[in-house]
């Protein structure tokens, strides 16, 4: 056999050497200094120091993290504000019609809605669920109860800009507090059934 | 050297805890830098992996299901080269050295003089591919079916590359490594 290639020679530090190799490298000095040689520089390898990162990275890491709850939170609730907002400046015109008007009973019910939603929107904000934990079912159960509340404040935007009936924005208010009071509920709890 | 992290902290880091999350950080922005800059270019592309390879183990440390003692380490390595190799690609880094088949120019070089480069120079000079075989077979103990699938090339490939590197190596540090 000729002498061994570097293929033959990275075989045989792997134990996939051939026999023939085998037998050559027995025979041959120059094929074992060879192999001696590719052992030190493998070793030479492992030796290099470990390196450090030169900058800190984890406050980017962090920041990015952090930002991407937060537009996941904003994705659910950015509707439910702005829509509890332009409510809101509606139950004043209500507020100020109330008195003139016997039917304005649901507009204090509407308004009532309202505040409650915004309570529990805020209450949910000081809990501060982005920092805690949830088990796997709860999380499931409030990622559910989320999607329902963003197609209720879908509802109600279509509602208040296509005029809809006090009627019809008081029954989508009330869905939304309930969702609400589930969301808070499962995030406190940390209950995985509440009734979806 | 991996900083101590209980198993505590890492089932904390699962479920999305910053401050876990953090010590994951901690001991293994070393491993990680270290992997990545062996396989990249530049500190910063390295740096960048670094950054990549954290982002992508807090997503994804949840659905992360090893229990064997070191498959944390293992998990978090392969993401990292998975990155390393990604920013290798998406730089299109210039395979220099591919441009002349690398054992016809040992071939030409004697060996007794051969340039006496210490061995991180000499790694350096090695191409992308010829590098991240070379480190990932021999330093972090891939198999060269784990550089093929990773790679996305053949494991007579990942063989070939690795030949190819040592015999540079060879004809750059001489016999000995410096």
């Amino acid at each position: 056999m000729m002498h061994c290639t570097m293929d033959d020679l990275i075989a045989l530090r792997d134990g996939e050497g051939s026999r023939e190799a085998q037998r050559h490298l027995a025979e041959c000095a120059a094929c074992r200094a060879e192999f001696e040689s590719l052992h030190q520089r493998g070793a030479a390898l492992k030796a290099l120091p470990a390196l450090r990162p030169p900058r800190e990275r984890w406050s980017a890491v962090r920041a990015e993290i952090e930002g991407a709850r937060r537009r996941r939170r904003r994705g659910v609730f950015a509707w439910g504000s702005l829509v509890a907002a332009a409510a809101a400046v509606g139950v004043i015109g209500v507020q100020a019609a109330r008195l003139r008007s016997a039917a304005d009973a649901s507009a204090a019910d509407l308004r009532a809605l309202v505040e409650q939603s915004q309570r529990l929107e805020e209450a949910l904000r000081a809990y501060d669920p982005t920092s805690r934990v949830l088990n796997g079912r709860a999380a499931s159960a409030v990622a559910e109860i989320e999607d329902r509340i963003a197609v209720i404040d879908l509802g109600l935007a279509e509602a208040q800009s296509g005029g809809a009936s006090r009627a019809e924005l008081l029954e989508l208010w009330r869905q939304r507090v309930q969702l609400m009071d589930e969301l808070v509920r499962v995030h406190v709890t940390r209950a995985a059934y509440v009734g979806l | 050297m991996l900083a101590a992290l209980d198993d505590l902290a890492i089932q904390r880091a699962k479920t999305g805890d910053l401050e876990a999350l953090e010590q994951v950080y901690r001991a293994y922005e070393g491993v990680v830098y270290t992997l990545a800059r062996r396989i990249c270019r530049t500190a910063e592309d390295a740096e960048d992996v670094l950054q990549e390879t954290f982002l992508e183990v807090c997503r994804s440390i949840g659905r992360f299901r090893g229990t064997e003692p070191g498959s944390l380490t293992a998990w978090i390595k392969r993401v990292a080269a998975s990155k390393a190799l990604m920013r290798v690609r998406r730089e299109k880094y210039r395979e220099a050295d591919d441009l002349s088949d690398g054992d016809e120019v040992l071939g030409r070089r004697d060996p007794d003089v051969a340039l006496q480069l210490d061995l991180e120079e000499a790694l350096g000079r090695l191409s992308d591919r010829s590098r991240t075989v070379v480190w990932l077979h021999d330093v972090e103990g891939y198999t060269h079916e784990d550089i093929a699938e990773l790679m996305g090339m053949t494991v007579s490939f990942s063989k070939s590359q690795l030949a190819r590197a040592h015999s540079r190596l060879r004809g750059w540090l001489g016999r000995e490594p410096v």
